[in-house]
């Protein structure tokens, strides 16, 4: 029965294994080790008679990736979320918007037009750093559409870096101030 | 702006689509169907493609940083933000190119936060770039990796030349010359069936010659 199951391991490896078969294999290696680390040594050698000499993965390297999915608990639960809302892809990356771009956004908003490299609020030490859109004076100013595209772009910049928190409260004050903000960070995104 | 990837960690939030129609080998049907089963909450198939293109993507990033001993932990990182990202892959290509691009581009965010000046990763690296790059892999920087590279190698090679013939020739024709169970079955007069035993008995024999190497 194990050579069976370890004979369908290689022939997934090759990608010869039925369709139908692979859900079961894939369930029956997710419950044993022994099993996975089979198919980690055939992947081993076939990639040391391929390209022999190089640098390859330590031992541990896949289980620790998998313990580093593990504690990353938020982005499994958002998998299948992020499949049933498929088209609004692209709003993920500008949701993640930084407590930074926050920042930086107060700074895009309040700092001259002229003022040229200096207006990063993360540049400037005089300025709160909870400073956000909600400051902006009741009847201010709408943002210049040039304006808005320097924030779309320090959003979009900033996403990766933010925690979840900061990203959502980040793009939700950035909506709340102009909602035409996703329309440009939309076309950074989708910029070649 | 400075050329970050979204978040998701793709390049440009897109796969590449360079409008032909291209057919899938086995093995990328085999990945597309893990990805699918990682898209419907499986995250042991996810498991399976880290496995699959660890020391790949270890490889890649250790030439791109110019420095083995990050290699892994940016390797990681990729393989997180590919999971994190993984919902957006269509399957307009292969698994492993989205991938790649992934930790090429994760690889390059790791040189830009350092200052460091990022290799062109369009361009491959020359041969004496290469050379340079995997004698320090191999001699320098991680001595202890370097060893157990070099001793995987030769163990996996013992044990393929004192395979008996019929399984050399099979596993051969599989890892090194890529060919498919069928193309395989031809250039050896045998059964599809025949092939895909063979193949699995080669790699039981380098697996338990090298189990006590890696445990």
């Amino acid at each position: 029965m194990t050579d069976q199951i370890r004979e369908q391991i290689s022939a997934l490896l090759d990608g010869e294994l039925a369709s139908g078969e692979i859900s079961l294999l894939v369930r029956r290696m997710e419950r044993d080790a022994e099993l996975r680390r089979a198919f980690g040594n055939y992947v081993l050698a076939g990639e040391s008679l391929r390209a022999p000499g190089g640098l390859t993965a330590s031992p541990g390297f896949a289980a620790r990736v998998s313990a580093a999915l593990e504690a990353d608990g938020a982005a499994v639960a958002a998998l299948p979320v992020a499949a049933k809302h498929a088209p609004r892809r692209w709003m993920r990356p500008l949701a993640g918007a930084a407590v930074a771009a926050g920042a930086a956004l107060a700074a895009v908003l309040f700092v001259p037009a002229g003022e040229e490299g200096g207006g990063l609020l993360a540049d400037r030490t005089d300025v709160a750093p909870a400073m956000t859109i909600a400051s902006v004076p009741p009847g201010g100013a709408s943002p210049t559409p040039a304006q808005n595209q320097r924030l779309a772009g320090y959003l979009v910049a900033h996403g990766q870096y933010a925690s979840p928190i900061g990203r959502r409260n980040a793009w939700s004050n950035a909506l709340a101030a102009d909602p035409g903000i996703t329309r440009v960070a939309l076309e950074i995104v989708e910029r070649p | 702006m400075a050329n970050f990837p979204p978040s998701d960690g793709s390049i440009d939030g897109h796969e590449p689509r360079d409008g032909r129609e291209r057919p899938a080998s086995g093995v990328e049907q085999s990945d597309l169907e893990l990805v699918r089963r990682v898209q419907r909450g499986e995250r042991g198939a996810f498991d399976l493609l880290v496995l699959r293109y660890q020391h790949r993507v270890v490889k890649l990033v250790a030439r791109l940083l110019r420095d083995p001993t990050e290699a892994e932990d940016v390797a990681q990182e990729a393989f997180v933000k590919a999971y994190r990202a993984i919902g957006s892959f269509r399957g307009d290509s292969a698994f492993y190119t989205w991938l790649y691009r992934i930790a090429v581009n994760t690889a390059r965010n790791t040189m830009a936060s350092r200052q460091r000046r990022p290799l062109d990763y369009e361009a491959d690296l020359s041969e004496s770039e290469q050379s340079v790059v995997e004698s320090r892999m191999r001699h320098g920087d991680t001595p202890e990796a370097a060893a157990l590279s070099e001793e995987i190698h030769q163990t996996v090679n013992r044990a393929v030349e004192d395979l008996p013939e019929d399984l050399r020739t099979a596993i051969i024709l599989r890892e090194i010359e890529g060919l498919s169970y069928e193309e395989i079955a031809a250039a050896m007069d045998c059964p599809v069936g025949t092939v895909r035993s063979r193949i699995f008995r080669a790699r039981e024999a380098i697996d338990r010659n090298l189990k006590p190497l890696l445990d």
